[in-house]
């Protein structure tokens, strides 16, 4: 029997006439998902000051050379697992750093989602939803960014270090796009001004004064989120500071470790202490088609280490206990080590790991079966793990935004939040 | 004398279960080989091949003939195997953090059961349309645990090599350590490491033992942190970087690089690494292979007094696995994931012998391991189909 609808899944008449009216008034596309996931909502969620940080291994990294490791199988490869300091539970020799952390991860070894492919794949696992010419889903950043995000302030909402994924704010709008830094971790060039303060300051009058006119004869909201995305820049040149590491980073080298990731994460630590709600930050190149354990010996060290150092450090800061740290990739990997010595595509079963905000860490949930084929218990689809992460960063998955007259949850219909892994 | 004419593919050594990954000529007609399990066997192969007709179509072109040993002690991928001069030792590297010697015709601990060729009797039984396969033991062998283990390195070991006379052995692993060993005593003699970040992906000892040449690398850490990896000489006994071949090559190059931008200074000619080094028996040129998967992998000679390049010899299509040079320096032997042994003269690079043939399409298997008889009439190279591929050269 299918359990019964809840009263969100239903488009309300008033929800229904807001969205004619807002159809009448600017076209659906101006909706912006805004009409029944009220201001309220997402003023009471901000209220909690949790944020994110999205660890993404693009590419794909292996479950095998990470967290679960089948030794003496066909399947295993050449890695060898060492014990963590949690009893029973190991990880692959890559991640000694992590072994040390995993008191507070909670592993998810049985993820069974549904693109196969990178670009699919990383949009499945931005948004929690496969692509759709219909509907734009915005990415786990923008909705975080609308219901943790600071509202006029100096700082973005959701920044992305060197990173993948283009679904941005989705139908949530141009407000919750994400603010894109380099892989080097500088500000993009369009954030600094050279210009002389008090001359900047009369264009920026003279621009306000040309926008007002055109908004109001118009009615435009292009015209609003033009003039919000200017603000923003303005408000930015506030917050610079925030996005400087170079002091920080000679003595954080070490917990870090010192590579371009580390200072990523290093970054994103600095940016949710400065009151970002969503940062993600990228890892590039787990695509290991071929030479798969040459590229995992390469790639995943630096990635641990400074995995490990921002869960030590958040903790130390006392940040982590509202601070969601996420870590996965669009895909994972292949039992069958392919004659290239590579694993191809995989998603009938993998990893992905959560920690801090309120995640209870030391778990592995799910399981594989003995070659990493299947999932042998406790399956985790995309909804699953976007309706847990929303959770526990406060957020009701099943909150309904619009894309044009259609309600969408946060989190797919048929999703459940995995309590075992809140604590 | 080495004669690369003529080569006549004489044996096909079942060698199923996990790939073969290094082999070595441990007597005129005694060959080892190892595979990712980290499980050595020796084959004593007669002096004439048994009878064997070849269907022009099948897979198999030259007869089998079953291990008569196996050495028990690895529990990871054997990386390399090496014979002593004096012939009466083997060598071994291993992902298993070890250096181990064995004794050749060291006593024999056991007997096992063996099984070698699984997968040849599953293709059969679809072929047949038979249901089960037989699990039936293909041999039954010696075993032997008895070997020295060389005990020094902490991570997995990539790199081996062995000087002329047989008294100094190199060693490198993963965690960018080089050890050289006195081989006579068993101890090491100096250490070094290279670039934290890289590992040690090749070494070779000059014919007497006093330089080593050593080639780094690392695969990325990103796209935008791309260690820079290293090919030099170094003197064995105190560790002291004697000369940079890279920087020879790129004067402009800089070891503490590590952008994208950095990497286009070396990324063509070092490829996805310089997997596999040796030193020209006579001592006056370094060798170094273009490894991992890469669009044609070539052999880089380079004066040994000097650095500089001399000329490019070989080309396999998506890179070297293995090479060496034949005890005279005038040829250099190569493999590579074109599935062929290519043999090429040193004094204008002109390729004179392709044993095997590359099997179509992209991406088919590769031969992992090469090695070539103390007397030179036998080649010998590890196949990841699983196999060993043995040719007779001279007809």
């Amino acid at each position: 029997m299918n359990p019964p609808c809840i009263r969100s899944e239903h488009l309300s008449r008033r929800a229904l006439m807001k969205a004619a009216l807002g159809s009448v008034a600017g076209g659906v596309v101006m909706n912006w998902g805004g009409l029944t996931a009220s201001r309220a909502i997402a003023e009471e969620a901000r209220k909690q000051k949790k944020h994110c940080i999205l660890l993404w291994m693009n590419g794909g990294a292996s479950q095998f050379e990470t967290f679960d490791m089948k030794p003496g199988r066909p399947t295993g490869g050449p890695f060898r697992p060492i014990d963590s300091n949690v009893p029973g539970i190991k990880v692959c020799e890559l991640m000694p750093r992590m072994a040390k952390q995993m008191d507070k991860v909670a592993v998810i070894r049985s993820m069974h989602t549904s693109e196969i492919d990178h670009p699919g794949g990383i949009y499945l696992m931005h948004t929690g939803y496969r692509p759709s010419a219909n509907v734009r889903f915005p990415e786990m950043g923008a909705v975080v960014a609308k219901y943790q995000g600071t509202e006029g302030g100096d700082l973005p909402d959701f920044v992305k270090v060197s990173s993948n994924g283009d679904a941005g704010g989705g139908f949530l709008g141009p407000k919750y796009q994400p603010f894109g830094i380099g892989s080097e971790g500088s500000l993009p060039q369009f954030s600094t001004s050279n210009m002389d303060p008090v001359k900047e300051a009369k264009r920026h009058d003279l621009r306000s004064f040309v926008e007002d006119k055109f908004a109001t004869e118009t009615k435009s909201e292009l015209a609003k989120m033009h003039r919000e995305a200017y603000e923003a820049a303005r408000r930015l040149q506030k917050g610079r500071d925030a996005f400087k590491i170079d002091a920080e980073w000679a003595r954080s080298k070490e917990l870090y470790g010192d590579s371009e990731f580390g200072k990523r994460c290093l970054l994103a630590r600095k940016l949710v202490e400065s009151g970002v709600a969503f940062v993600e930050v990228g890892q590039s190149s787990y695509d290991s088609h071929a030479d798969n354990f040459q590229w995992h010996r390469g790639l995943v060290p630096p990635m641990e280490h400074a995995w490990a150092g921002l869960l030590a450090d958040l903790k130390e800061r006392g940040l982590l206990e509202n601070t969601l740290v996420v870590w996965t990739g669009e895909i994972g990997r292949t039992p069958q080590i392919n004659n290239r010595a590579g694993r191809d595509h995989y998603v009938r079963c993998w990893s992905t790991a959560l920690a801090g905000c309120g995640i209870k860490g030391g778990q592995l949930y799910g399981s594989s079966d003995e070659n990493g084929v299947d999932v042998k218990e406790n399956p985790v689809t995309e909804g699953d793990f976007f309706a847990t992460i929303y959770k526990a960063l406060g957020i009701d998955p099943q909150i309904e935004n619009y894309a044009g007259l259609r309600p969408i949850p946060l989190a797919q219909f048929g999703s459940k939040v995995v309590n075992a892994l809140l604590g | 004398m080495f004669t690369p004419t003529k080569p006549t593919l004489r044996y096909q050594l079942t060698f199923e279960g996990s790939w073969p990954c290094a082999v070595a000529f441990v007597g005129p007609r005694r060959l080892a080989a190892a595979n990712q399990l980290g499980n050595i066997f020796i084959w004593d192969l007669p002096e004439k091949p048994p009878e064997f007709k070849a269907d022009p179509k099948a897979e198999r072109q030259a007869p089998n003939v079953w291990p008569t040993r196996r050495l028990d002690g690895h529990t990871n991928e054997v990386t390399r195997l090496i014979m002593t001069p004096d012939g009466k030792h083997l060598v071994s590297a291993s992902l298993d953090h070890s250096v181990r010697v064995w004794p050749l015709n060291g006593a024999v601990a056991g007997k096992a059961d063996v099984l070698l060729d699984e997968d040849a009797r599953k293709r059969e039984a679809r072929r047949t349309g038979k249901k089960d396969t037989s699990t039936a033991p293909s041999a039954t062998v010696e075993t032997q645990t008895a070997c020295e283990v060389l005990e020094g390195h902490a991570e997995w070991v990539y790199a081996l090599g062995l000087s002329g006379d047989g008294k100094r052995l190199v060693s490198g692993d993963a965690a960018s350590k080089v050890i050289v060993w006195d081989f006579v005593a068993r101890k090491p003699l100096s250490q070094w490491s290279g670039h934290p970040w890289n590992w040690i992906a090749a070494a070779a000892l000059s014919p007497d033992g006093k330089t080593a040449f050593v080639s780094e690398n690392r695969y990325k850490r990103d796209d935008f942190d791309v260690p820079t990896p290293g090919l030099k000489l170094w003197d064995a006994a105190t560790g002291k970087e004697t000369l940079d071949v890279l920087k020879v090559q790129f004067p402009k190059y800089n070891a503490s690089d590590r952008s994208y931008g950095g990497s286009q200074v070396w990324r063509k000619f070092v490829a996805n690494g310089l997997i596999c080094v040796a030193y020209s028996p006579d001592g006056k040129l370094l060798a170094a292979g273009q490894g991992g998967e890469t669009d044609t992998g070539k052999v880089h000679l380079h004066d040994a007094e000097t650095g500089k390049l001399v000329r490019d010899v070989a080309s396999h299509q998506y890179g070297i696995t293995d090479l060496m040079f034949s005890s005279d320096s005038k040829h250099v032997i190569s493999v590579g994931r074109d599935t062929c042994v290519r043999i090429c003269q040193v004094s204008d690079g002109k390729e004179v012998a392709v044993l095997g043939a590359p099997r179509g399409g992209q991406f088919k298997d590769w031969l992992s391991a090469v090695a070539l008889s103390p007397d030179e009439q036998w080649v010998a190279a590890t196949d990841i189909a699983g196999s060993v591929q043995v040719w007779q050269l001279g007809g």
